[in-house]
């Protein structure tokens, strides 16, 4: 098998290099601020500078008098505006039992998400007025020269504060701040198994708040053309036909009369999923101005407005037999979802979280309690892992304690409660969500392998001989990917969990093939057209891809959750098997033989035992356009859509392994070994699947090492700038090891399971096992994130007192 | 964020250091970025105007040791008083110019609290703070607490600043009082200068 060729000798598997890559690398890519219109105009936003206050008054004459600034529209213009004044209200579900395979209505409270703060606002950031000016810096500039008066009122930033009596109240419909307060499990059952159990272990713990940062800050230009009337709107978009929808809500502005274009997106992460005031506020601008409007978004405005991820407040427990049999586990954790309630925000503690917090192994008995709170924060929604790190997190924290409590091996504790490989397809989780497939253990063995485990277990004890502290972390997790089926979904405008896919043959045999999915650099061309070409049997270079703009792709879900590949790529290979069987008709006709005795390999049409007489796919599709030598009766043409939805979420799985060395003079970390062994199924590119692996391992790391949104008593954002949150620089992680194993998904044709989170997911706790590993000799059990050398220190200062 | 310290004039008798901290003219001196300070009446003046129709900032006659303690203490800060300043504060990359409003709220001999609300256009701070006079044997201490919260622009970009910033702006005030204040020739140390300004305190 070289980088050409896949396992079976086709292209699909393919270690090639990505088609997007010399466009991207080079730097010739066209991003959204990359893209100018004539008479363009550029917006910026006049922002609340408190974490709560009354807009008590907003004064843009002056701003208004400036001659370069052509509009400033405040909370008084929207009110008068045809405009409903506030964000498309998505309201995802919060998930029953049974979820993904079916969920009941929200049962939260849902507040309004105004685009301009009329009379609160409820977090520092919250746009109050736009101002539009013929110059980027002059706009800027004059956001200044609008006068607004503030009073500013009592605000909270923590989850599990905000729930308290004394906490401001952000909405009079929920005082407490409470959004849901959502249970899952048997608490019985949990009682029982921790009245019963030899060992028990406890943590309290916080999640940090986590501020994501796409290289690409977000950007929209909104053109509203007065004479077609129509709206075309490019934007840093993972899921541009939810946006359409969105905005058309949002603006009362029909769907058809609105093109969302996703030019190259550069990085996403979740953050360019979610629905914001921003992009509607630039198309208003257009529609008022009937001119083309430009908003880029500054990276302190990023930090300031873009959706947030995890912080979570966690109590939790674990039961379990004196031989490190896991038999209860329960957490109660608050999850702050911000001053609004973001796109997918309630379904991240919950279905990503709660539902994922047994990861891969068996547990008889489970209680999870998550309550959603209000804060006066930016919106809290889903960031690569979406849950999952703080589910890995809490389990495996509590395993690794009960591990050393009970003087089991790390590795030997997990081998002792992963769900063995022969209880695949697996129900008995908590949510009775159905576990694909899997042999978890195999992807451990493989990472002690290539990390040395027992050789580094005998080097540790040597080397504390010298006061030399090096720790070893292990962090096996499972992920959730390739959402849906769409049947757990409730009416209304939520997102959709299909994905469509259209072929279209040209008439000389040479392919466009279109997905509703959008990337932001994963590479879904390369590994699209890898699927067509094997699915159709043309060449690799035959077969172009088109995403990412609703006037071009029929209809389409988007990129979250690890779906593209699973879902989009499956859509892909439906679509094509549609064609093969078109194509396989006209083939009988040219053949005048029977249609169940014509065979289609290698990209040939023969009658079966006679290989000799063969017609090629693009003869085929040539004919198909001329249509004069085709079965009567049929139409011409040789294009096919579909609109997959699986009938559940893969499920892949992996082990990582850390191990670092611990100066506990500075609290200073060194790596010595990272390896990860991922199980994504069947891969469509094995090169891509290792990319995505190596990023995601350096967004784990960065949350596990440095980076912590932080907010200070008043809800002023005190990471506001990259000098504030430290993004991990590449010399500051580790050279990974990256493996996999191949464990192929029942649930689709392609045996396909998502990877975009996978090395996200395990990288904090396999970290943060290390380093308490390294640390033991000091008494140390726990050290929070992010594992600064700060912390580290004062741990090893505290010892076995903390 | 809460600060405090103490910091030391020497050879400073502490009802100098007294009238010298009570006095607007010397505060707007010695304050590190101060434009103007001015009693105004209410909360909400006209800082455009108040800009406009500000002097230079006081001469050194105008000031203690040179100028007439009667007259000083005439022009001290009144308990329950409001003032007025324009402060320009650089911190890091930031550089935001206060429209600050003060207001005394306890003046007693040898205690003084004040309580502040100051705005720029990205950024905005709150602040409570005081100080209490000590005699020591070669002059004066000063303790002094501070406790404020900073918003917008200046509390995202600038808080792991605002120590050093606090710290070098309450330093570089009081080294600059020192110095005012710190007799320079036998004359300004003469013991009837140090007598005229005791007796206001009679």
């Amino acid at each position: 098998m070289t980088d050409d060729e896949g396992p079976d000798g086709g292209v699909l598997g393919a270690a090639l290099d990505r088609r997007e890559d010399p466009s991207l690398l080079t730097g010739e890519a066209k991003y959204t601020d990359d893209i100018t219109h004539d008479g363009m105009l550029h917006m910026s936003v006049v922002r609340c500078p408190y974490g709560h206050a009354k807009v008590e008054r907003v004064d843009a004459s002056e701003a208004e008098a400036h001659e370069d600034v052509e509009l400033v529209l405040t909370p008084e213009d929207l009110a008068e505006s045809d405009l409903p004044g506030t964000l498309e209200s998505i309201g995802m579900m919060v998930p029953k039992e049974n979820w993904p395979m079916e969920a009941g209505p929200a049962e939260m409270f849902l507040p309004d998400y105004p685009l301009l703060a009329g009379d609160r606002a409820l977090h520092q950031g919250h746009p109050v007025a736009v101002v539009v000016a013929t110059d980027r810096y002059v706009a800027n500039d004059a956001t200044e020269l609008v006068d607004v008066e503030y009073e500013r009122l009592d605000a909270v930033a923590n989850p599990a504060e905000a729930t308290e009596d004394d906490a401001p109240a952000l909405y009079e419909g929920a005082p407490d701040n409470v959004i849901f307060d959502w249970e899952l499990g048997d608490p019985e059952a949990v009682d029982e198994a921790f009245e019963s159990a030899d060992h028990t272990v406890d943590i309290e713990l916080e999640h940090p708040r986590v501020i994501p940062d796409a290289i690409e800050p977000r950007a929209t230009i909104a053109d509203f053309d007065p004479l077609t009337e129509k709206l075309t709107v490019e934007m840093t978009s993972q899921n541009p036909h939810h946006h359409r929808l969105w905005l058309s809500n949002t603006l009362d502005y029909p769907e058809h009369k609105i093109r969302i274009v996703a030019p190259e997106v550069g990085g996403g992460f979740g953050v360019k999923i979610h629905h914001y005031p921003e992009e509607a506020l630039t198309s208003w601008c257009s529609m008022e101005l009937e001119r083309p409007v430009k908003w880029v978004q500054k990276r302190s405005e990023a930090h300031m407005t873009d959706a947030h991820a995890r912080g979570h407040v966690t109590e939790a427990s674990m039961a379990l037999d004196d031989d490190g049999t896991i038999l209860g586990l329960q957490a109660d954790t608050h999850a702050a979802l911000g001053a609004y309630v973001s796109t997918h925000a309630p379904l991240i503690p919950t279905g990503s979280y709660g539902m994922m917090l047994p990861g891969p192994f068996d547990v008889p008995a489970m209680r999870v309690n998550v309550i959603g709170t209000f804060t006066n924060t930016s919106p809290v929604d889903a960031y690569r892992g979406a849950g999952q790190p703080e589910a890995t997190f809490v389990i495996q924290r509590l395993l690794e304690m009960a591990a050393r409590d009970l003087d089991i091996d790390s590795a030997e504790i997990r081998r002792r409660n992963f769900i063995p490989p022969e209880e695949f397809p697996y129900a008995e989780t908590v949510g009775n969500m159905v576990y694909d497939s899997g042999d978890y253990e195999k992807t451990l063995e493989k990472a002690l392998e290539i990390a040395d485990y027992d050789q580094y277990r005998q080097r540790q004890k040597e080397l504390r001989d010298e006061d030399r502290y090096v720790g070893i972390g292990i962090a096996s997790f499972v992920e959730l990917t390739g959402l849906g089926p769409s049947k757990p979904g409730v009416p209304g405008p939520l997102p959709t969990f299909h994905e469509s896919s259209l072929i279209r043959f040209h008439p000389s045999g040479t392919v466009t093939a279109y997905s509703g999915t959008a990337d932001q650099g994963q590479g879904h061309k390369t590994a699209f057209a890898q699927v067509v070409a094997e699915e159709l049997g043309v060449p690799y270079e035959d077969v172009e891809v088109i995403q990412g703009d609703t006037d071009q792709v029929p209809q389409g879900t988007g990129a979250f959750a690890s779906r593209s590949a699973v879902v989009g790529g499956n859509a892909m290979a439906k679509s094509a098997e549609k064609i093969v069987e078109k194509a396989t008709k006209i083939a009988a006709h040219q053949f005048e033989a029977d249609e169940d005795d014509v065979v289609f390999e290698d990209g040939e049409f023969s009658i079966k035992g006679a290989p000799e007489r063969s017609i090629s796919m693009a003869e085929i599709a040539h004919e198909a356009h001329q249509a004069n030598a085709i079965p009567d009766g049929m139409e011409p043409g040789l294009d096919a859509t579909t609109f997959f939805d699986p009938d559940a979420p893969t499920i892949p799985f992996g082990s990582q392994v850390c191990i670092v060395e611990v100066d506990p003079e500075s609290g200073e970390i060194d790596f010595l070994e990272y390896v990860a062994v991922d199980d994504c199924g069947e891969q469509i590119n094995p090169q891509i699947v290792k990319g995505q692996i190596h990023g995601g391992i350096a967004q784990g790391l960065g949350p596990a090492l440095f980076e912590e949104g932080k907010y200070d008593d008043n809800a002023s954002l005190v990471s506001g700038t990259l000098m504030d949150y430290a993004l991990p620089k590449a010399n500051q992680l580790p050279d990974y090891d990256v493996e996999c194993t191949v464990t192929p998904s029942p649930t689709n044709e392609l045996g396909l399971k998502g990877i975009g989170e996978a090395g996200t997911i395990p990288a904090p706790t396999a970290l943060v096992n290390a380093v308490v590993d390294a640390l033991e000799p000091f008494g140390v059990d726990h050290v929070e994130l992010p594992a600064t050398p700060e912390k580290v220190w004062r741990a090893v200062e505290k010892g076995g007192e903390q | 964020m809460e600060f405090n310290g103490s910091f030391e004039l020497e050879d400073v008798s502490i009802e100098e250091a007294w009238l010298a901290l009570s006095d607007p003219r010397m505060i707007e001196a010695a304050l590190p970025g101060c434009q103007f300070l001015v009693q105004v009446d209410g909360d909400d003046p006209d800082f455009d105007e108040l800009a406009a129709q500000a002097d230079d900032g006081p001469d050194e006659e105008d000031l203690l040791p040179n100028a007439d303690p009667e007259v000083v203490a005439e022009r001290a800060f009144e308990d329950g008083g409001q003032y007025a300043a324009l402060i320009e504060l650089g911190v890091g990359s930031v550089k935001p110019s206060f429209e600050t409003i003060v207001t005394i709220t306890d003046r007693e001999f040898p205690v003084m609290n004040a309580a502040g609300e100051g705005s720029a256009s990205d950024s905005s701070f709150e602040m409570e703070s005081g100080m209490e006079l000590h005699e020591t044997e070669t002059g004066v201490r000063i303790d002094w607490w501070t406790e404020t919260d900073v918003f917008g622009r200046l509390a995202r970009m600038g808080q792991r600043l605002i120590t050093p910033v606090a710290n070098r702006v309450v330093n570089r005030f009081f080294s600059d009082l020192e110095s005012r204040l710190q007799p320079e020739s036998d004359e300004s140390q003469s013991d009837g200068y140090r007598n005229r300004v005791r007796s206001l305190f009679k």
